[in-house]
């Protein structure tokens, strides 16, 4: 099954490599389509709690880590938008080819979990927005690390390979902030 | 533009291949950040040498019904390694355990134990959880230096997710939450500015030692919140610090 797995992929990149009609055609595969498309919904809906917490949250350690990850979000999302356009493909995933169905639910912050951090005060907030942010950055380094592992793309790998890294430092942080009584 | 046509069934391949090497986030799932579980602590860098668990403290996933702290799975084996140097927790006899959810799966039941006693079991019937899951459990006497195991049994699955936690327990009943246990490294990047942990003053109608149901309302610190679990208040069990049992209004 690995075997296949890696076949199709090296079939994907190989279609990839072709020269089209005199153009310079870059090498990449589905796995940097379906990375740069997951991470940029990623981006959005985990951006919605890192901004009620840049504003609200009590412990400024908590609002230092949400200042830079916002900043970083901006800058990679930048580079996702680019290149999905220069591929020509769409920056979100066709809803038709199904390949999400079954697991996108379970793995998105939906907009009760935001009303529900917007609700809360005061220690509670911070508390809820690092739980959210642990999750859902735990979900952002699987993304980058299934790029960095069966990316087609150098530059897209090299993307996820240093959003893999980021993330990973956030959790870090936010970890300790979470062990505390 | 031959490649555009063969996208959509690539692109299903190319997720199952993702799938089946095991790095795709539906490979995600929970884990118990406080008190730290032994995969939080190595994630956070508090215990070093743990290998993948560090990526991936929310992978504990095994079949149900395993008292191993990895499971019984072929992976994270180091979880089990008693001989590892695990910062233990300072708890009182009330403990709310805190998970992180990555995926949410329909839940049957949370289980507790310390050893082969049963400390507590939530039943979800089977509903998804939140963004958030917290549990108090009382640790029913026992003290010292404890592991309690955390099953998470996943309602639609023969899975389940694990997590150990290492406590040091104080008996009874009326330890308020203490210092941060010795063994866990301070933030080395953090400004000397970090809000106090101690416990404001308290004002308002809220007690240790009564009695709250589901539905009763206090005043703590001038907010008021509503009781969601029927339990007995202790010290270190304020509103603000506990949403498991108390929703701020």
């Amino acid at each position: 099954m690995i075997t296949a797995a890696l076949a199709v992929l090296l079939l994907v990149s190989g279609c990839g490599s072709q020269p089209e009609a005199g153009t310079p055609s870059p090498a990449f595969n589905d796995t940097d389509v379906m990375f740069l498309q997951m991470a940029l919904a990623q981006i959005a809906e985990g951006d919605q709690v890192a901004a009620l917490a840049e504003q609200r949250a009590t412990d400024p350690r908590l609002r230092t880590l949400v200042t830079e990850l916002r900043t970083q979000w901006r800058d990679e999302s930048a580079t996702m938008r680019r290149r999905l356009l220069d591929w020509g493909q769409p920056a979100e995933p066709d809803p038709s080819a199904g390949a999400h169905a079954g697991h996108g639910d379970v793995h998105s912050l939906r907009p009760a979990d935001i009303a529900e951090l917007g609700a809360a005060q005061g220690r509670t907030f911070d508390r809820t927005a690092v739980t959210m942010l642990l999750g859902h950055l735990g979900n952002c380094g699987e993304t980058a690390r299934m790029e960095s592992a069966g990316g087609a793309d150098p530059e897209i790998r090299a993307l996820g390979s240093n959003v893999a890294g980021r993330r990973q430092a956030q959790v870090q942080t936010l970890l300790k902030m979470a062990a505390e009584p | 533009m031959r490649r555009r046509f063969t996208l959509p069934a690539l692109t299903v391949a190319a997720t199952a291949a993702a799938l089946t090497v095991g790095v795709a986030p539906a490979s995600a799932h929970g884990y118990i950040s406080n008190p730290p579980s032994r995969q939080a602590n190595c994630a956070s860098g508090a215990v070093a040498n743990c290998g993948d668990i560090v990526y991936e403290p929310q992978s504990v996933e095994a079949a149900k019904g395993s008292k191993q702290c990895n499971g019984g799975g072929s992976r994270f084996a180091v979880l089990n390694d008693n001989s590892r140097n695990w910062p233990a927790a300072s708890v009182g006899q009330n403990v709310t355990f805190n998970w992180v959810l990555t995926a949410r799966h329909s839940t049957s039941t949370w289980e507790y134990f310390i050893g082969n006693t049963l400390l507590a079991s939530f039943n979800d019937g089977g509903a998804q959880p939140g963004a958030t899951k917290s549990h108090a459990v009382n640790m029913k006497g026992l003290s010292g230096r404890q592991t309690v195991l955390a099953r998470w049994n996943v309602a639609d699955t023969a899975m389940a997710f694990y997590a150990c936690v290492d406590l040091n327990i104080g008996g009874g009943g009326t330890t308020p939450p203490t210092t941060p246990p010795p063994t866990t490294p301070p933030p080395t990047t953090q400004p000397p500015t970090t809000p106090p942990t101690t416990q404001p003053p308290a004002s308002g109608t809220w007690r240790a030692g009564t009695a709250y149901q589901p539905g009763n309302v206090v005043t703590y610190n001038g907010r008021s919140y509503t009781c969601r679990q029927a339990h007995t208040a202790l010290a270190g069990w304020e509103p603000p610090n506990v949403p498991a049992l108390w929703a701020a209004n």
